[in-house]
């Protein structure tokens, strides 16, 4: 994967999980229970809801200026 | 998890694990290994300092490159509308929010070896991947808008043509990333961030009240005009100076590109500490330089940007101090414009699982690089475009901050209570609590920016 010299002592210096290899497998999914996905939804909602807001705010200073 | 990463070393045990590793190794994994040896050297010697030194970086320049363009003009515009009084405190708390919020980043940086953007969307999925994408990709692009803005004005004040200075800016970016070296990346962009301390002896040139600035700290006051309109905007804008969602993409991937290990969060700690003291200073230092347009009733509310400052506080600060101002206005912007480019970078190339590293040469990292330089490039055009409105821009950018940050900071408590992948380094109950408080808090600032965005009759004046 490269063309450049190595010394594999060099690579005690790092955490396996640093290695590229192995910072490629993706890490299992986790369940996220009801009451977080509640929560993830209404601040997507929040989010959905304030920028419209501020896309008003910022066209309401342009007819302003 | 934490085992799970860690079992090349345990089946082959560390030497032979080493020589399996140097069969697979890429380019970013030597360059990497290298640091990392000079790390280990000075922790087995006991070389405290030069261990911190090495692994100062992330925290820094997290902290520096928040304050940037909007974030001094935003500054500037509270010191000039309420003088030394309740912001300086209040400034102060939100920097003390700021290290609290990116502490955390740094212990999943280095329990996990992983981006944020890649944890988000290999633990909770795709859906809520693209939902966290999308409010960065639009918060990033438009604050580094707002970036090559602060470098125009900054530039316009030393009578730089646009044009010169925006491309000045694109090139700036790009070349920092040419390097190819994350190492030598964070050191010229630290080099450049010590230039936001010119806003203190701008601040001197004020002839700062010491006993008003120590009355102010002790008793945030005085509060002129009290709650209306514009002093829930001035704490939105204040709380997005100071925390934002690309600061917590940029400080994780920074610190899993540095290498940072468990053995290193006390330095990752300490690093993120003084960044956030360095930048409290400089954004004090910046209202306390504003401060004198306030008791010269200066109306600021026209100003369109960092230069407009300057100028205005030439007969105050004299021509030193505020060329010292415009000079401070511009590296905001040229530093902020390279982290900001980076964190979208280390964020998009995550997201659709491509190689993210500044150590990658320009083949593998062709999605990398390209991220940052494209960025960068629609920035500056539009920058650029006759007519832009970027005043408004300028406003708006750092409000909407504030406004996308409730649902990053949300996943960044899930991940870093998720102790399948944090181990020991998750969350306790006191920084759960620290957490859940900021979230509650500019969630609902957030609210009431947006009741009286509507109703703007609610609150007086």
């Amino acid at each position: 994967m490269t063309s450049e010299p190595s010394d594999p002592s060099l690579f005690e210096a790092l955490e396996p999980g640093q290695l590229t290899l192995y910072s490629e497998r993706p890490l299992p999914r986790r369940r996220l229970g009801r009451g977080m996905l509640a929560l993830l939804v209404l601040l997507r909602v929040y989010v959905l809801i304030a920028i419209p807001i501020v896309a008003y705010a910022f066209v309401r200073a342009l007819l302003a200026h | 998890m934490s085992q799970d990463v860690s079992d090349l070393g345990v089946f082959l045990g560390p030497a032979a694990a080493a020589a399996a590793a140097a069969e697979l190794v890429t380019r970013e994994d030597v360059l990497r290994a290298r640091d990392r040896q000079r790390v280990l050297r000075s922790r087995a010697g006991r070389h405290r300092l030069r261990l911190l030194w090495l692994l100062l970086g992330p925290g820094v320049l997290v902290m520096l490159g928040e304050n940037d363009g909007p974030s001094m003009v935003s500054y500037a515009t509270t010191g000039a509308t309420y003088g030394i009084g309740f912001f300086v405190p209040f400034i102060l708390l939100t920097f003390l929010m700021a290290y609290l919020v990116q502490e955390m980043t740094v212990r999943l940086g280095a329990a996990t070896h992983r981006g944020h953007a890649e944890l988000i969307f290999q633990r909770f999925g795709p859906f809520w991947g693209y939902f966290a994408m999308g409010d960065l990709v639009i918060g990033n692009l438009l604050t580094l808008m707002t970036e090559f803005i602060a470098i125009q004005v900054g530039g316009l004040y030393f009578g730089v043509p646009q044009p010169v200075s925006v491309g000045g800016g694109v090139l700036l970016v790009s070349l920092s990333l040419a390097l190819r070296r994350y190492a030598t990346w964070e050191r010229t962009a630290m080099a450049l961030a010590a230039f936001n301390l010119l806003f203190v002896p701008a601040a001197l040139f004020a002839h700062p009240d010491a006993a008003r600035l120590v009355h102010a700290l002790a008793f945030w006051k005085p509060l002129p005009g009290g709650v209306n309109p514009a002093f829930v905007t001035m704490i939105l804008a204040d709380i997005g100076a100071t925390v934002t969602p690309w600061m917590i993409f940029f400080q994780q991937s920074a610190v899993v590109d540095k290498g940072l290990t468990r053995e290193d969060v006390r330095e990752g700690r300490l690093d993120t500490a003084l960044g956030a003291m360095l930048a409290a200073l400089a954004a004090i230092a910046t209202v306390v330089a504003a401060a004198p347009l306030f008791g010269a009733h200066v109306d600021v509310s026209e100003f369109a940007s960092g230069a407009d400052f300057a100028s205005a506080l030439r007969p105050f600060l004299g021509r030193f101090g505020a060329t010292l101002f415009a000079l401070g206005i511009m590296e905001a912007g040229l530093v902020a414009a390279m982290t900001i480019s980076t964190s979208s970078s280390y964020a998009l190339a995550e997201a659709i699982a491509e190689r993210h590293s500044m150590n990658l040469d320009l083949a593998h990292g062709r999605w990398f690089y390209a991220s940052a330089i494209g960025s960068a490039l629609i920035a500056g055009a539009v920058v650029l475009t006759p007519g832009a409105p970027l005043l408004a821009m300028t406003l708006t950018v750092n409000v909407l901050a504030t406004l996308l940050m409730p649902p990053a900071l949300l996943f960044l408590l899930l991940l870093v209570n998720d102790r399948e992948i944090m181990g020991d380094l998750a969350n306790r109950r006191a920084a759960n609590l620290a957490g859940g408080t900021i979230v509650v808090a500019i969630s609902l600032i957030g609210a009431l920016y947006g009741v009286i965005t509507i109703f703007p009759g609610l609150l007086p004046g």
